[in-house]
């Protein structure tokens, strides 16, 4: 579904992302992991049109994005949660929701997703008129999400979705994750926390200062001695 | 030498001391509005001292910038804790205060039958020391220029030492600078000290040749204008201002076909500088750029001349 | 006390169309983060386009505002264009000082082209009422009332529609604004002009009250809004109204009990108070603008 190849993202003069060559396949969850500063979310920032590739090609089903603008990303259904959430916390929880279903122009169906966002997350429907702002980490998790499927996207990215988040909380959001997978919805996440991924994950790309050192299925990743003991720890 | 001449270059030495210092407020990340504050207070103290309680023209000087640095202190406390925008607005506030009360401050005494002194908004009038004591107007300039040099020297000198790395420490990421144990506190109110004895001695210099001020003089304008002549100079050096400030006055003045229309050419052409270049000609790339060139140049010709010398 | 509350009244009418002022100054703000230099030069374009042809073709009311309007946005985008969307993001100060080269450039050209003292400008109404001890100028009144109408729009416009709530997230955070597929450079292109328009009638009412023109109104507009926005709050709508109405009144009464060489002075030691004591303003930002108003780099 979507091809990167040989990407390269700088900034300024320094490169981040060295040559990125990866593909994550419909239907599927692919992980990205990696330590901090390896070029994860620059690469989630330069698929999602924010930042711009001095070289490569990213193909989505066949159509060349590489370069284009957010919001042209957006249209092509392509959708990120970002970093941090980047929640808006001086808006409430449905305003957060509708903006999520801006690039959308269906005015009916956009009520009737947002009743069913409402019967998916009770908890925010709960606070449906608080400022996001007021909400716990984990639920502006669930609302950040929940503002990216506004918007319908047939690839949902996901830069850290568990950081700094209780381990309770993130195996609802792994819950979260394996469910929309059910539903047939491709997910590309992004993630340090690479035990929980292994739970979810169809298929595993590692990332190290810019370039994919690793692409293989979970048990690959697995039986790998150096990976099993830089990103799983020393039991299993 | 040419009269105008002389008058623009003098022009040029004494409004680069009020473009210095917002330059240097700058190099530590902070806007400010205010500078023409510190212009002002000088001015009119060290005019008071020579005109009125007959100092010489040193002491004045030193006087005005002292009681500029001063009130530079003490602006200093109450401004710590604004940052970014409020700080800007916070010294833009203090200036128009400075420059309001001026309108209000009377002080005159007698002498030789006259009144002289400030008289609020109609001014202050006779700060005639330069001429009564017969220097001349080249001999001014020259002041000026010695008095630049060394103000120069003193910033290039910082710029080289600790205290130069970390005002734009400061000035990157004030964060990270206090995370490494920077006092914050310390360098900024060092900065804004350093910065209103520099403004203070352009005031002092700008009411002696003027040998007239009035509140008027120091408005907003003179703020801002101060603070863009350092942006489009570069903020890479302390040369900066002084290329902006040249560049201001100079060029436009000689320029006399522009008049009439000379802001609306002259302010078109930053807005377009600032499109292509926004840190000013000189900015910190174009200064590390010269740098590196001089030091591959002066490491080549080392080698040739030990090459030489073995020969 | 008599003279406490007619000061305050009329300080509370002035204060509407410093409130306006500060409403587009805020606007502006609230989608760049930058001070629009400018601004007030760029309304003033538009009151000196609403006076040509008040004086060259004896227009209407109505068309003389409308002129104002229209000049005020037209300068406003110039403004957009050359200072803010050309230099680029990163530029904050670069950006401010553009804005500072325009406003001389705007000033000139007023300068050239009316080149008089002052000019003449329509007025609103020249009637007043008395109640009691008390009165209002009849001007003042129309004009509170268009604040207080425009206002109202305004409120609708941010929370009743999408364009709305495009502004209000690219004004908290633009990138996560780009996430949802908003397009960023549109909304502040938009909030520019809208911006410019408010600023325009702002312009026209109080040009319209004063019955006159002077070329000074530039940097007096932008000061105005300036200081209004900071009082009520950077950033915050509610707070430019607060902030207007405060200014307002704080004038009134400082040029009544300590006379008008004072009046300006107690508005800038007030302004700095604030700045130490209570930067948030009187609506006490909300702490996402204020944590990223001070870390903004130069």
């Amino acid at each position: 579904m979507l091809e990167v190849n040989d990407i390269v993202t700088a900034y300024g003069k320094i490169e981040a992302l060295k040559g990125v060559d990866l593909a994550v396949s419909q239907g599927q969850v692919t992980c990205l992991l990696g330590p901090n500063g390896a070029g994860k979310t620059t690469l989630m920032m330069t698929i999602a049109g924010i930042l711009r590739p001095k070289r490569g090609s990213i193909r989505f089903n066949g159509q060349d994005i590489a370069g284009k603008p957010a919001r042209m990303i957006v249209e092509q259904g392509i959708v990120l949660v970002p970093e941090n959430r980047l929640v808006f916390r001086d808006m409430t929880v449905e305003e957060n929701l509708m903006a999520g279903a801006f690039s959308r122009s269906d005015g009916k169906t956009v009520q009737s997703d947002l009743e069913a966002m409402y019967e998916r997350f009770p908890h925010l429907q709960e606070r449906s008129t608080q400022y996001a702002g007021t909400l716990s980490g984990g639920e502006q998790q669930m609302l950040a999400i929940s503002r990216a499927l506004m918007a319908r996207p047939r690839l949902l990215l996901m830069d850290e979705p568990s950081l700094g988040l209780a381990p309770l909380i993130v195996e609802d959001i792994f819950r979260i994750i394996r469910e929309l997978n059910d539903e047939g919805m491709t997910v590309f996440v992004v993630e340090q926390n690479a035990r929980m991924a292994l739970q979810v994950a169809d298929h595993f790309y590692l990332i190290e200062q810019g370039k994919v050192v690793f692409d293989g299925t979970p048990g690959e990743m697995e039986e790998d001695e150096v990976i099993k003991r830089a990103y799983l720890g020393k039991k299993i | 030498m040419d009269d105008h001449l002389i008058q623009v270059l003098s022009n040029i030495g004494m409004i680069t001391f009020i473009a210095l210092s917002a330059y240097v407020l700058l190099l530590t990340g902070e806007i400010s509005f205010g500078q023409q504050a510190f212009f002002a207070i000088s001015a009119y103290a060290s005019g008071i001292a020579t005109a009125m309680w007959g100092w010489s023209f040193w002491l004045g000087l030193l006087w005005g910038a002292g009681v500029a640095g001063f009130a530079a202190f003490l602006l200093a406390w109450p401004t710590l804790r604004m940052r970014g925008l409020y700080f800007a607005i916070g010294t833009l506030a203090f200036a128009e205060m400075v420059r309001l009360i001026f309108e209000v401050f009377h002080y005159q005494i007698e002498i030789d039958g006259e009144m002289v002194g400030p008289n609020g908004s109609e001014g202050f009038r006779g700060i005639r020391y330069i001429f009564e004591n017969n220097i001349s107007e080249f001999q001014y300039m020259m002041i000026i220029y010695a008095l630049l040099a060394s103000v120069l020297v003193f910033l290039f000198a910082i710029e080289r030492t600790r205290v130069g790395a970390i005002f734009r420490m400061l000035g990157e990421d004030e964060l990270l600078a206090e995370m490494q144990g920077v006092n914050r506190t310390y360098y900024k109110v060092m900065a804004t000290v350093i910065a209103g004895l520099i403004a203070g001695i352009g005031g002092a210099l700008f009411a002696h040749m003027n040998t007239y001020v009035e509140p008027k003089i120091f408005n907003v304008m003179l703020g801002v204008h101060s603070l863009a002549y350092g942006l489009i100079g570069g903020l890479g050096t302390a040369i900066g201002p002084l290329i902006g400030v040249s560049l201001d006055i100079g060029l436009l003045e000689s320029t006399r076909m522009f008049t009439g229309y000379r802001m609306v050419v002259f302010g078109g052409l930053v807005a377009i500088l600032l499109i292509f270049r926004p840190r000013g000609l000189l900015d910190e790339e174009a200064v590390h750029a010269i740098r590196s060139a001089w030091r591959r140049k002066t490491a080549s010709s080392t080698r040739v001349d030990q090459a030489a010398e073995r020969n | 006390m008599v003279d406490f509350v007619q000061n305050t009244l009329d300080g509370f009418f002035i204060g509407s169309s410093y409130a306006l002022l500060a409403i587009g100054f805020t606007l502006i703000f609230g989608v760049m983060r930058r001070l629009n230099l400018s601004y007030g030069p760029s309304i003033m374009l538009g009151v000196f386009a609403g006076t040509m042809i008040y004086i060259q073709l004896e227009a209407g009311l109505v068309f003389v505002a409308c002129a104002t309007v229209l000049g005020a946005v037209l300068a406003g985008i110039y403004v957009e264009r050359i200072c803010f969307w050309a230099v680029g993001r990163g530029a904050v100060l670069a950006s401010m000082v553009s804005s500072f080269a325009i406003w001389m450039q705007l000033e000139e050209l007023v300068t050239i082209f009316f080149p008089e003292r002052t000019y003449a400008f329509p007025p609103l109404g020249d009637f007043s009422l008395e109640f009691g001890p008390f009165f209002i100028r009849g001007a003042h009144l129309v004009m509170f009332l268009c604040a207080a109408v425009l206002t109202v729009l305004l409120h609708l416009l941010l929370y009743k529609t999408r364009f709305g709530l495009a502004l209000r997230a690219v004004s908290e955070n633009p990138l996560a604004a780009k996430f949802m597929g908003i397009n960023t450079g549109l909304v502040v292109f938009s909030a520019f002009a809208l911006a410019s328009a408010i600023g325009g009638v702002a312009g026209f009412l109080i040009a319209s009250a004063d019955q006159q023109i002077t070329p000074l109104f530039g940097l007096w507009a932008t000061f105005k809004g300036l200081i209004a926005m900071t009082l009520g709050g950077m950033g915050s709508i509610p707070g430019a109204i607060a902030g207007g109405l405060l200014l307002g009144i704080i004038e009134a009464q400082s040029t009544w009990y300590l006379g008008a060489e004072y009046r300006d002075l107690v508005a800038y030691f007030v302004l700095f108070a604030f700045l130490v004591f209570r930067p948030g303003g009187l609506f006490g930002q909300r702490l996402a603008t204020q944590n990223r108003l001070s870390m903004q780099r130069v």
